[in-house]
């Protein structure tokens, strides 16, 4: 976080993009050549530490990605469908080892045995057709999976065309940034990503702030490994995240909207910029959009691998190309954010929201789900289910429907469910019952909603294991800044890394420590969360985990 | 950074169950600091001059929102305190938290502290030590242990291995330097500090500030002194010698050796901060080539004498010169290096002892413009404002001056406000660095700032953004120069300058509308035939925009010598005496007559060239020099030399043999301000302390007891030096120093006219100008005689400048590390003309001009356009003063470095480049 790095990336801005321009620099070879650190440094004035710093921090950026040409998913999902080891053995044979890299995830978890060559993501059958997929000249088939509402379909309505979908854009402006916010407001959103906080109250204040230049910035890097519910709405529901988009950045006073989307979808970049083209077709983008004076564009920004841009100021951070730290609050992003200028981010889902909201009525929308937690929420459900897929649920909808009626029940035992990404809670089955699918219900019982991915862990599938690969994933895609996530995670995974091949014994003490160190004392989301999945198998799975402590 | 005072409220937080009040917006961490004590909450990444970063979490606090509510547990370094909170700073989870992760520091961290170099001196030890870890439980994991000390670089040295990654480095080269040259690397447990892409210190963009060695709350960045290490613990403050910025500086010694240099972070002048010349640019003071006796030259060879007999020879031939030739015949160039004090006493001695008013200082080759034009205009010739202003200016207008080379720190300051966004306009014919950093660069053809500057002012009265509220109120002279400007055919003066119009419309745009906005310029200014005029357009930018009077605006000089502006505040001047006071008024020399108890001369004294040009007709028979390597720095060395070796008597009063020693009769063995007391003058008006270290190497002695001596052997009566004396004295001349003491300067000293009672001025000529209205003066642009007489057989222009690394004649700096790190002098030189002229990068270039030659290497940059050479003269094997010229400031008689007509073709190359021989900056 510097101030001073992000007003020099801001000079260029969005047009010739530090973070875009590394992107592009690395296309070829997989990293960032350091002639063009260099030369990226004196273009921006920022010193070619700081170009070099960046680059080393992303999967897709870094020394160490040069020559990969295919990716393995090594997310919880495939992981505990355990497809991959199939799928490595089989892209050796192909590639050499040294060419084959890692992707978490793909958002594939539907069908996992998830895989990534040349720009385009594979699963399922796939990794048994090699040769087709390899074979240029054949195009890659998209994958498919089941989506249902279960009630009210607030996100996964059909797109009713530019025009209808649309139509009620012009209304809401010339009606004025107030009773869009109002209306807003009325609907008592809260923030899909995870937190929760209320998308009226962070549009408000960023609204009153001063300033000429302001953002609204989609955060659509959904890293969860377990969660493709934002790869739904960018690849089926664009036009809603989009106008959604809009409409935020028409309350808050920005011109501007940057979709910051992850590189393992690729799809989803290619469709939301094919909306993005649709939209300005339908003569509704640039300067005073269909004769108002609001003025709009749109630009994506395409993510290098790095679950914490996820975090939202490390991802403001990221847009500006620089290391994608955790910034200290405040100042908050609707004060000073992307290029030190207020800034509203938000997820995905709660923008596509705002097509219901702004179309139906604020009031529409808070009737639906619970007092607190209002609307309707996605779920994506794993491969061990009957029925993989996304499902739209009011919330406060019993998980067990979800589950058993829209999931259908599942392929085989199922011991626990990892629900809201790896720093969700860890839920044994049995305890599913007596959840509802809302912020509140899930935080009670000493879970987390967060984003309502669901990740099942099989009966077979050691419990130690898994918490040696939540340990793992935390401590690979920590960013470091913080002393208790840097160092915590390493020696969380080493633990159980060590307990489960060389026979240490976890001293029950030392890992208490630990746990409350990164809870209490992690700077953000990150370190402060991967104790609740741990603690939570501690307390379910004291029979299983016993024999790996002292 | 900034100072602003914030005001405590009336709101009240608990801390531990005791109620204090707050300051609104401060944080947590410095509300407990506040109330009990610095080091009431421990921290790691935390430091005094940085911005809240949250990294280390060892601060972190409990806090609730109503009393014995539930806690949250926060980080109080970037948490701010608001009304009603109950603050444990102590609780037990609080203190297992601290205390857990230092352990996991600790799994990453050598435990090595006996040998460490900061043993004892470790925030590290410091604070495991207080959360009381005892063992570390976990199993040997991944670790940096294994980095290795990169030992490449002449002063900064680092060993990752002891590193905490509190990123407090990183943060200091971009929050206080702004350099860039550090970063993190990797991700996560991999996260490791980088200079560059991976390089060693020598090798990086490093400007060898040392910012992140002082930072580094371990040993991971040090220096080659060590200079976080406990046997260095007796601390001298003082202050720099090596520009005007005044820096304070914290000097280590013991047993009477000089060890290492901090900054203090409670200095205003630098808050902390430093560069390489005042951190680490020390070890000349007691570098091998000291001279260490009186030396008297006997049939061209020099032999050493006892100060006895040096004094004895000195006063014999100065008073048979007095009595042969009358006292006009006798000089004195006093040091703009040496202390207020000692410049006093050599004004004093040469008017009232020897009884001429021939004394001049270095002034006259650099600001005496600034001093004059300012005078001039408003009636004081000093800073308007004080540096720190730039935290409030909205607009900096930097001309003529490389401040990020040449005024390190400030330079830091300004490029660290234009990157927050406040707009820069930089005026050089070089690409400086403070040029890539602004939004204006007015690129114009050197000598032409008159023309630039008459634009400017042209499109701000013709735009009507001139501040006539103030000009009508504050200033005179206004319609007559409004008229002369208006007059002004513009598109020719975009062909003079070779700046396109437009641009520089924008430009004054921008200065004249902003709320507030400060100008600062150096010599690229004041260096020229026109030079005073230059300063006395910059009075009326200024003026018309109503830029005085006011915090954050000004005409801000910056002084190029440590005591340059006090030198001529002492008198070093020959046409006013001390404070100031006109030599040929009546008034004013009774005063000095009745003050010194001896009859002052009445007629204004030799300027330094007409001292060159009396010597050289044989009028000026002697010449006393202190500190001052004119042959090297002055123009047309030939020319000086002939001069010098035309005198009767040269004395010289050095540290080392230079090129000018060379010349003297007699040599006497001064002291660096190091070994001496007084007080140095910075270039905002600060007067401030400095404070002897060590005592003067053996054999030589203080400047100012020299003079004393001199002065007593002379018959006049003067008390032994001592700096609190001669202060208490000039106390009682010179009027703005009226309420000066050396007890009352405290440590950040006080900014002049200073009154009765203490009270000191940070901003001039608030309600009323010095010589009441100001005045608006108005020039014609006339082309440089150099240019006009040479142009066609010399085509090129050579402008003079500064490297960071050396000061000056480079007699000090050259004999430290940095001359490893800038081994030479270059040339700078675009690609085409290079390949015009068949240079290449590193090419030995001859330069010719009317008056000579000098070889210098050639460095090919964008820095300077087709048709503009540059080179510096910090080293006397290339002697780049013997191709300037004679020509100086029709007012003030400053020579004109800056514009020296000259040719240039490929010399004999002398091998290859020396390693580090050239840095690239950022």
């Amino acid at each position: 976080m510097s101030d001073n790095l992000s007003e020099l990336s801001g000079r260029k801005g969005l047009k010739y993009n530090l973070f875009d321009e590394m992107g592009k620099r690395a296309q070829d070879s997989g990293t960032v050549p350091s002639e063009e650190l260099d030369k990226l440094a004196k273009d921006f004035l920022i010193g070619k530490a700081n170009t070099y710093g960046t680059a080393t921090f992303y999967d897709f950026l870094k020394p160490e990605n040069k020559g990969k040409k295919a990716y393995v998913c090594n997310g919880s999902a495939c992981l505990c469908a355990g497809t991959q080891d199939k799928v490595i053995s089989n892209l050796e044979k192909q590639f050499k080892p040294e060419e084959i890299g890692h992707m978490c995830c793909l958002g594939r978890c539907h069908e996992n045995a998830a895989f990534h060559i040349a720009g385009t993501n594979y699963s399922g059958q796939d990794i048994d057709q090699l040769d087709k997929v390899l074979d240029k000249n054949s195009p890659a088939k998209a994958d498919s999976y089941h989506v249902e509402a279960h009630g009210k379909a607030v996100l996964t309505r059909p797109f009713g065309g530019m025009d209808t979908h649309y139509a009620k854009l012009l209304k809401w402006i010339e009606a004025g940034r107030d009773s869009v916010l109002n209306e807003i407001k009325e609907s008592g959103i809260r923030g899909r990503g995870g937190a929760g906080f209320p998308m009226g109250f962070k549009l408000e204040s960023c609204k009153n702030e001063p300033g000429e230049t302001k953002f609204i910035v989609c955060n659509a890097d959904e890293g969860d490994p377990g969660a493709y519910s934002d790869r739904y709405l960018l690849e089926f529901q664009p036009h809603s995240v989009l106008f959604g988009m809009m409409m935020a950045g028409f309350v808050i006073g920005a011109k501007t909207g940057v979709l910051y989307i992850r590189a393992e979808y690729p799809e989803s970049i290619k469709i939301v910029a094919d909306a993005i083209e649709e939209l300005n077709k339908a003569g509704l983008l640039g300067d005073s959009v269909g004769g108002t004076d609001f003025s709009f564009d749109f630009k994506i920004i395409k993510a290098q691998g790095a679950y914490i841009c996820g975090e939202e100021t490390a991802l403001l951070s990221s847009i500006e190309g620089q290391r994608p730290e955790v910034r200290v609050r405040p100042p908050y992003p609707t004060q000073q954010g992307l290029f030190n200028k207020p800034t509203v981010v938000n997820n995905v889902e709660t923008l596509a929201a705002l097509h219901f909201i702004l179309n139906e009525g604020g009031s529409a929308y808070k009737k639906l789900g619970t007092e607190k937690s209002s609307g309707t929420k996605l779920i994506s459900l794993d491969s061990y289910f009957n029925r993989p897929g996304m499902y739209e649920v009011e919330m406060g909808t019993p998980l067990s429907t979800v589950i058993d009626e829209l999931g259908q029940g599942f392929k085989e035992p199922v011991k626990a469910l990892h629900i809201g990404g790896p720093l969700g809670g860890l839920v044994p089955v049995d305890k599913c019952a007596g959840l509802n699918v809302d912020f509140e219900s899930f935080a009670q019982n000493g879970f987390l909603l967060g984003h309502a991915s669901v990740v099942s862990i099989p009966a077979t599938f050691p419990i130690v294991a898994y918490l040696e690969h939540l340990f793992e994933f935390a401590a690979y895609e920590s960013c470091g800044k913080c002393f208790p996530c840097r160092l915590g995670t390493q020696r969380g995974h080493e633990m159980f890394q060590k307990a489960r091949t060389e026979g240490y014994k976890i001293d029950r003490k030392l890992l208490n420590d630990l746990l409350d160190t990164l809870q209490q004392g992690s700077l953000c989301a990150h370190g402060g969360g991967i104790p609740l999945p741990v603690k939570n198998a501690v307390q379910y799975f004291d029979d299983e985990l016993n024999e790996y402590f002292a | 950074m900034t100072t602003q005072p914030a005001q405590i409220s009336t709101d009240l937080a608990s801390l531990n169950g005791k109620a204090y009040p707050i300051i609104p917006g401060e944080t947590i961490l410095s509300f407990c600091r506040r109330n009990l004590g610095q080091d009431s909450i421990p921290t790691l990444c935390d430091a005094p001059n940085l911005d809240p970063f949250g990294s280390c979490r060892v601060c972190s606090v409990d806090v609730a929102l109503v009393e014995n509510g539930k806690t949250k547990t926060m980080a109080s370094c970037h948490t701010p305190v608001t009304k009603g909170m109950f603050i444990q700073t102590d609780s037990d989870s609080i203190q297992d938290l601290r205390k857990n992760i230092i352990e996991l520091v600790l799994t990453d961290h050598p435990l090595d502290c006996l040998t460490c170099e900061v043993n004892g001196n470790c925030e590290l030890q410091d604070v495991a030590a207080r959360v009381g870890i005892r063992e570390v439980r976990y199993p040997e994991g991944k670790n940096h242990l294994h980095y290795e000390k990169d030992k490449s670089h002449p002063y900064m040295t680092s060993d990752f291995s002891k590193c905490i990654n509190c990123y407090r480095c990183v943060r200091a080269c971009d929050e206080v330097q702004g350099q860039f040259v550090l970063s993190m690397a990797g991700r996560g447990f991999d996260s490791h500090i980088v200079k560059g892409i991976d390089e060693s210190f020598f090798d990086s963009d490093c400007v060898s500030c040392g910012a992140c060695s002082q930072a580094c709350p371990t040993s991971a960045i040090s220096d080659i002194f060590q200079s976080k290490s406990i046997t260095q613990a007796e601390k001298t403050r003082t202050i720099c010698t090596y520009c005007g910025v005044g820096c304070n500086l914290e000097v280590s010694h013991k047993n009477g050796k000089i060890l290492s240099i901090q900054a203090p972070y409670d200095a205003t002048a630098n808050s902390g901060h430093t560069c390489l010349k005042g951190r680490y640019a020390f070890k000349f003071y007691d570098h091998p080539d000291r001279l260490t006796s009186p030396l008297i030259k006997r049939n061209g060879k020099f032999e050493e004498a006892t100060w006895d007999e040096a004094y004895d020879f000195i006063a014999d031939k100065f008073k048979q010169l007095i009595k042969d030739h009358g006292p006009d015949s006798i000089a004195g160039i006093s040091s703009a290096r040496t202390p207020n004090e000692e410049n006093y006493l050599m004004q004093k001695f040469m008017r009232a002892v020897v009884g001429t008013n021939n004394i001049d200082c270095c002034a006259r080759v650099c600001h005496s413009p600034t001093a004059l034009g300012m005078q001039r205009a408003f009636g004081t010739g000093a800073a308007t404002n004080s540096v720190d202003d730039v935290y409030l200016t909205k607009c900096m207008l930097v001309i003529g001056a490389n401040p990020t080379d040449a005024h390190p720190v400030t330079g830091a300051r300004i490029k660290q406000v234009a990157m927050k966004g406040v707009p820069l306009i930089v005026i050089d014919p070089r690409k400086i660095e403070l040029a890539k950093y602004a939004t204006y660069h007015l690129q114009l053809r050197p000598g032409t700032n008159v023309a630039l500057l008459n634009m400017m002012l042209y499109y701000i009265i013709s735009e009507g953004v001139a501040d006539q509220a103030f000009v009508d109120a504050r200033c005179e002279g206004y319609d007559e120069f409004k008229e002369h400007i208006l007059q002004l055919d513009v598109d020719q003066m975009e062909q003079i300058t070779g700046v396109d119009k437009n641009l520089v419309r924008e430009a004054a745009l921008c200065y004249a509308t902003a709320e507030c906005a400060m100008e600062f310029h150096g010599l690229g200014v004041t260096e020229h035939t026109q030079g005073t005029f230059t300063v006395m357009q910059i009075a009326d930018l200024a003026m018309i925009t109503g830029n005085i009077g006011k915090p954050g605006a000004g005409v801000n000089p910056l002084r190029g010598q440590n005591n340059v502006q006090g030198a001529a505040d002492m008198g070093a001047q020959p046409h006013q005496g001390a404070g100031y006071m006109d030599v040929t008024n009546p008034a004013m020399n009774e005063k000095y007559n009745l003050f010194y108890g001896k009859e002052v001369p009445s007629h204004v004294g030799l300027k330094i060239p007409e001292m060159f040009d009396a010597a050289i007709e044989g009028k000026l028979k002697s010449l006393w020099l202190i500190g001052e390597d004119v042959v090297q720095t002055d123009p047309n060395t030939q020319k000086v030399i002939k001069a010098l070796s035309n005198l009767e008597l040269l004395v010289v009063q050095e540290l080392f043999m230079t090129p000018t020693a060379e010349l003297a009769t007699v040599i006497l063995p001064g002291a660096s301000f190091l070994e001496k007391s007084g007080t140095f003058t910075n270039g905002e008006r600060r007067v401030q302390r400095v404070n002897q270290v060590v005592e003067p190497i053996k054999g030589c002695k203080s400047d100012g007891q020299i003079i004393v001596d001199i002065m007593n052997r002379m018959g006049f009566e003067q008390e032994d030096y001592t700096a609190e004396g001669v202060l208490e004295e000039i106390s009682q001349i010179v009027p703005f120093f009226k309420g000066i003491t050396r007890e009352n300067l405290g440590v950040n000293g006080l900014q002049w006219p200073v009154l009765t009672h203490g009270v000191d001025t940070q901003i001039l000529h608030q309600e009323d100008f010095k010589r009441g209205k100001g005045k608006f003066h108005y020039f014609d642009f006339k082309e440089s005689n150099e240019v006009e007489k040479y142009e066609k057989d010399y085509p090129y222009i050579i402008t003079t400048n500064r490297e960071l690394e050396h000061y000056n004649c480079g007699a000090m700096t050259r004999r430290t590390g940095n001359v490893e790190i800038l081994t030479e002098d270059v040339l700078l030189i675009c690609q085409e003309d290079a390949t015009k002229n068949g240079i290449q990068d590193g090419d030995m270039v001859c330069v010719e001009s009317a008056r000579g030659k000098a070889d210098i290497r050639a460095k090919i940059t964008d820095e300077v356009k087709p048709g503009v050479l540059s080179s510096t003269f910090h080293f006397p094997e290339i002697m780049l003063n013997n191709i300037t010229s004679d020509e100086h400031c029709s007012e003030a008689m400053c020579p004109e470095y800056k514009v020296v007509s000259c040719r240039i073709r490929k010399a004999k190359n002398l091998g290859a480049r020396k390693p580090g021989a050239v840095q690239e900056k950022v």
